[in-house]
Formats: structure tokens, sequence, C-alpha cells
């Protein structure tokens, strides 16, 4: 096994894979921000380093630190996280160049897949069906987009070719709002992956975005652990995903695994990864795109499974076989994610930055929770808005669910807004619990009004009253002590005579 | 002693009569509130219901945080009440406000000019922060007065982007 990871991320991930060295007996290096400081990554692992100032591109997307701090530390391998240098092929390959083994996919592979257009044509070989859009390696001019969007059909998404996670995104639905829509995805894909390269994709209607996670090793055995339906988002953010999809049954289901593993096999993929598809309402699929990395939601995953993702993915980069066939792969229960923001649900998500007073975390029976954050931690508007992920399973889809409600309502933090409020709003939505919901829903047929539950604002005034009152009695207490001239219980007991 | 309390556009009427009791929009209750840590973990008792609040003094409101959802509360006794209410009517209903930046970020774009008439919800400032672009929206219907920002200028929390008349 190796002897020592660096975990070259931030926040909750980090946390998470450091907790997996841990129990594999490995022993951890962090690398941080100037911000990053107190941040928990750091206190948790063995040794820690600071890589740069808190913009992400001197510090986390710091090749060259990161690999300095590798070799200072002694470290065999890294392991990337999500997100930054997660799916940056040059990465795993200066990673493979130093000597230092890359806990992931081979840099062909992550090129292959990095690339959206070389991904959908060489899948498409494969025999993988595919959403149309613009086929064309590298990016296209504006004009060649306009010229070429008509022939797609609207309403359509524009994607950053180095993209994920939504930004760089968007959607038209006429003629008129591309360009706009075009500058502005170039910008944010500009400046979230230093390339405003974008292609043209249609948009499937009423679609759901389920994906399967896949697990391949490097003897050539590849295996699928499932579905996960990922269809509530919003801004192309996930925000609430679950394991397995009320919508997939068991044809459906082994039919998706099948195609999704000769997608992975296009590209002799090894490690975790994951085959997004869209699926329509007569459960046709499409491959979207693969996340060559591990996922934010793969906690849902594991709950369902037993599978625990990143003690296989520290596995496959030492070069052992699969622990598990196919056939060992089963679903039991249910698990629900719900990312939990600093944003505010009733400003239209605006993110809110500040910092955490108070911070009590839901626990007890079937609750997982995976976070960065702690009493008293900054939430800087340097990095991502996730501050925690609260993973609820159940027996059955319906128990996961009152379990979450149960745990949203545990979960305590103040001195930040947070999405609780919109999960709670969406635990209680009856389209939520029925599953009839598709990647459209939360923009266009959720509205989160601000709720007058009667009783609970009724308690809470009463609290806030009572809290008052008693400050008030304080302040008198203290201003006017000095001016009597006789002790309190005195001054009382004439007050009391007074009285009658 | 007695409060109106307001939350939201909710307001109760929560009279405090002796230790122990209190009287809300006039059901009189029996009421035992206790600071679990001094740090603001309050618990209630009202009659036999037990309730359980993260509570947050900022400025004059006080934040309770209740089953997960945060409310903000203004406690005004008789006196400060009254003093409210006699100031009303002085105070021009649409005055100028200012449109502040809620975060440190980066402007990406400024979608107006001085002088130019907004509607509400129209965006008026596009704000980089936490990697994402926030459109930052008129508040209500107005004029736009002043324009304290320019594209890629890095902006502080809290901090005048645009005016409103």
């Amino acid at each position: 096994m190796f002897k020592k990871v660096l975990v070259a991320n931030r926040g909750e991930i980090a946390v998470r894979i450091l907790r997996a060295c841990r129990e594999l007996g490995i022993l951890t290096v962090a690398a941080y921000s100037e911000v990053d400081r107190s941040a928990l990554h750091v206190r948790y692992a063995d040794e820690a380093y600071c890589i740069g100032p808190a913009p992400s591109r001197d510090s986390y997307l710091r090749i060259d630190k990161i690999l300095e701090v590798a070799h200072r530390s002694e470290a065999d391998a890294i392991h990337p996280g999500y997100g930054f240098l997660a799916e940056r092929s040059d990465f795993a390959e200066a990673c493979e160049r130093a000597g230092i083994v890359f806990i992931g996919p081979k840099p062909s592979a992550i090129a292959a897949m990095g690339d959206k257009a070389v991904a959908r044509a060489t899948v498409q070989k494969a025999g993988v069906p595919v959403v149309p859009g613009t086929e064309g390696e590298g990016g296209l001019s504006d004009e060649e987009i306009i010229a070429v969007a008509p022939h797609i059909g609207f309403p359509l998404l524009i994607k950053a070719t180095a993209g994920g996670g939504g930004k760089g995104m968007r959607v038209v639905d006429h003629p008129e709002g591309l360009p706009g829509a075009l500058a502005s995805a170039r910008r944010e894909a500009e400046a979230a992956f230093g390339d405003g390269s974008v292609y043209l994709e249609k948009l499937v209607a009423g679609a759901r975005h389920i994906e399967i996670q896949l697990l391949a090793d490097t003897h050539g055995n590849v295996i699928d652990l499932n579905e996960r339906e990922c269809s509530l988002q919003r801004r192309h953010q996930k925000i609430i995903e679950e394991a397995p999809s009320m919508h997939v049954d068991a044809d459906l289901r082994a039919r998706m695994g099948e195609v999704a593993v000769k997608a992975a096999q296009a590209v002799q993929y090894v490690n975790a990864g994951t085959i997004e598809f869209l699926v329509d309402k007569d459960n046709n699929f499409y491959f979207l795109e693969m996340n060559t990395r591990l996922q934010v939601e793969h906690p849902v995953t594991e709950m369902v499974t037993g599978v625990d993702i990143v003690k296989e993915q520290i596995r496959i980069a030492r070069g052992r076989p699969l622990r598990y066939m196919q056939d060992d792969i089963k679903i039991n229960g249910w698990a629900i994610e719900c990312r939990i923001t600093a944003e505010d649900p009733f400003d239209n998500f605006m993110p809110s930055t500040g910092r955490i007073t108070r911070l009590a975390i839901s626990t007890g029976p079937g609750v997982r929770v995976d976070t960065g954050v702690y009493e008293g931690s900054e939430i800087t508007p340097y990095y991502d808005p996730l501050i925690a992920k609260l993973i609820c399973w159940g027996e059955t889809r319906g128990e996961a669910i009152l379990r979450m409600r149960r745990a949203l309502e545990e979960f305590r933090i103040i001195g930040i807004k947070t999405s609780i409020p919109f999960h709670q709003a969406m635990m209680d939505s009856h389209r939520f619990m029925a599953g009839s919901f598709d990647t459209r829903f939360v923009e266009e047929r959720f509205s989160l009004e601000e709720e007058t539950h009667a009783d609970p604002m009724r308690v809470a005034a009463i609290i806030g009253t009572l809290v008052a009152h008693g400050e008030g009695q304080k302040a008198t207490q203290v201003v006017r002590a000095g001016e009597r001239d006789t002790s309190n219980w005195k001054w009382l007991a004439r007050w009391e005579r007074l009285q009658r | 002693m007695k409060y109106v309390t307001a939350v939201g556009d909710q307001t109760y009427v929560i009279e405090i009569n002796r230790e122990g009791e209190i009287t809300v929009d006039g059901v009189t209750r029996r009421a035992d509130l206790r600071s679990i840590d001094g740090l603001g973990t309050y618990s209630l008792l009202i009659d036999d219901e037990s309730h359980e609040a993260l509570v947050e003094t900022r400025g004059g409101e006080i934040g309770v945080l209740l089953r997960g959802r945060f409310y903000l509360i203004r406690v005004q006794d008789e006196r400060e009440r009254r003093l409210a209410e006699s100031t009303r009517g002085l105070v021009a209903p649409a005055g100028e406000i200012s449109i502040k930046s809620p975060m440190p970020g980066l402007i990406v774009a400024v979608r107006v000019e001085p002088g130019q008439g907004v509607k509400k919800g129209e965006t008026l400032v596009i704000l980089e922060s936490m990697k994402m672009e926030n459109e930052l929206k008129a508040p209500r219907d107005g004029k736009v007065g002043v324009v304290r920002v320019q594209p890629r200028q890095a902006v502080e929390q809290g901090q005048t982007l645009v005016t409103l008349e």
C-alpha cells in the first residue's frame, strides 16, 4: 500500500479522502492556501503545507507547488478530489513524470473525456448514443456557433468545453438570446477553467439526469455500482441526489450499466468514474459526459452498495484487482443527499459569506454528514459554496425522506445563510415525494415562498421576546444599581409594598 | 411588561405577566425559557410543549433558528412602539436606495447607466463570487442615480455599487 498520500484539495472532499487514508493506515499530507490555515483538512492531516494565496489559480491550481509539496513530504501518491486539478490531464501527466502515483485514470483517458467533443465522438464509435450537438473538436467561433444553432434547434445548451459543475453553461430558448449567453458563458468558462471554448447541445425536454458510477482496475475489470438520480439541479448544479432512481427499473439499469461500461472501455478507463446520461420520458438514454474523477454525490452510492469508493480508488491506484464482481453489487435501501451550500434560497441563491458562529451537525441512525466546516470557521468568497453534504439512508425512499426531514431540522447553523430551507421545502413537496421531476423542475416549477408556518413562527416570536425581556432586565439592573442607596432586596421590598 | 413582536409581516402582542407566565395575543400560558450553554442555545417549555432554539442577537434584531428555519425578530416595548408610531409618516416612503455588494467579489458587467429608468427585477450589475456569476437586480422600479463601479473592479462586502432614485 502507499505510505503517504497528498490530498490536493480542500473542504469536505479533502476531509473525506483523509478519512479513507486514515482507515487504510496511510499517512496524509494536506496542501492549503493562506486563508485555509485553520481549515479542517489542515488540522486533520498528518502534515500540511501552504501553497500560496487564496485565489485558486495561485494555490490549489498550482501544479508546480503541489508537486513540490509531494517531493518535500515524500508522498508516493496524490488524490485530486473533485474540481481544481482533478480533471486536468497535464496534472496527471506531471505526476507520472515526477514518479508520483495519480489516484485516478491515465492522462490519455482524462484528455479524451475532458474534451467533450472528443468524448462524444469516442463513445459514439463504441456504440453509445449521444445527444445531438456540435461535434467539432476544438472551440468554434461565435459566428460558427450562431450559424449551426438553428440546425440543432432551440431550446439548446451552451456548455464549456473544459467544463463541469455548471460553470460556463447557459440555456438558450430563442435565437435572439444566443449572442448574450455566449459572451457570458465564455467569460465564466474563462474565469473558472482558463479556457473560454464552448459547444452547443440540444436540450432534451422533460429529461432526467441519471448517472452510472463505475469502478475499473488496471487488470481490465470494469463494474458499475448502479445509478444515481441527479435531476434536481439549479443553474446546472446538482442540489439533491439519490440512489437508486425511481425511474430506473431492472431492465433499464442493466442496459445503462452495460453501455456505461462500454463507454469507459472505449478510453481504457481505470479507477472510479461516472457516466452521465440524459434519460427522456420513453427511457431513451443519451451519453452526456464522463466525469473522470470522484463525484460530489458519491456517498449515496456508498450508502446503498456498501462499497467505500474512495478506498477502492486508492487500492486500484496501487494496482490491486477489484474486490467485487458485477454480481456482488446489490442495492440495499435508499439514500438521499442534500447539498448544503452557503447560499440564500430566499434571495435567488445569492452566496453568503461570513463566520459560522454556531454549528450543530445532525446525527443519529441512518445519517451521514460530510463537511469541511466547523463552529467558528469563515466562509470566504474564494471557493465553492458547498459547506456540507447531508446524506440519509432509509430502508425505503419514504423512510429516507422522513429521515432527511428530521436531519435537516437537527442541522443548526447560524452566522451565514444556507440552502437548508430550500431542502426542507423540497422534502415537503408532493412533486418530490412522488418523484415527478426533471432537470428543469427546480427552476421552472418549484417556488420557495417565504412560508408562514404559523406555529413555529409564534414560538420563535415568544423566544425572541423572552430573550429581549431578559436582556432588558439585565441592562436596567446594571445601569441603575449604583444609583440606588440601598440594596436591591430592600428596594424590591419597598417597591412591592407600593404595589399593594 | 407588554411587547409588540414582529416576525416578517406578522406581529404578536406578548405580555410577560410575571416569572413563568405570558399572554400571547390574549391567551395566557406558562412559559419557561432556559439558557442551556450561555452561548445562545435555549430550551423553551410553553405549557408542556418543548422547543429548542439557537438565538443570536444582531444589532436591534434577534435571530432565532428553530427547526431548521431562521427567523429575524424585532421586539418593541410599548414606549418604543409609541415612539415609532409618532414618527411614522414623517419619513418619505421611497427615497434613494443603495445597491450594495452582498459579498466580496469581482464586477463582471455593469448593465445600467446613470439616469436610466429600471424596472423591479432588472439586472443592474453582474458580480462574480464563489466562481459563479451573480446578477444583482433592482429591488423596485426607479431611476439609476450613480454608478460607482466598473467591470473588472474588485469590490468589498457592503460597498455601494449603484444607487436608485
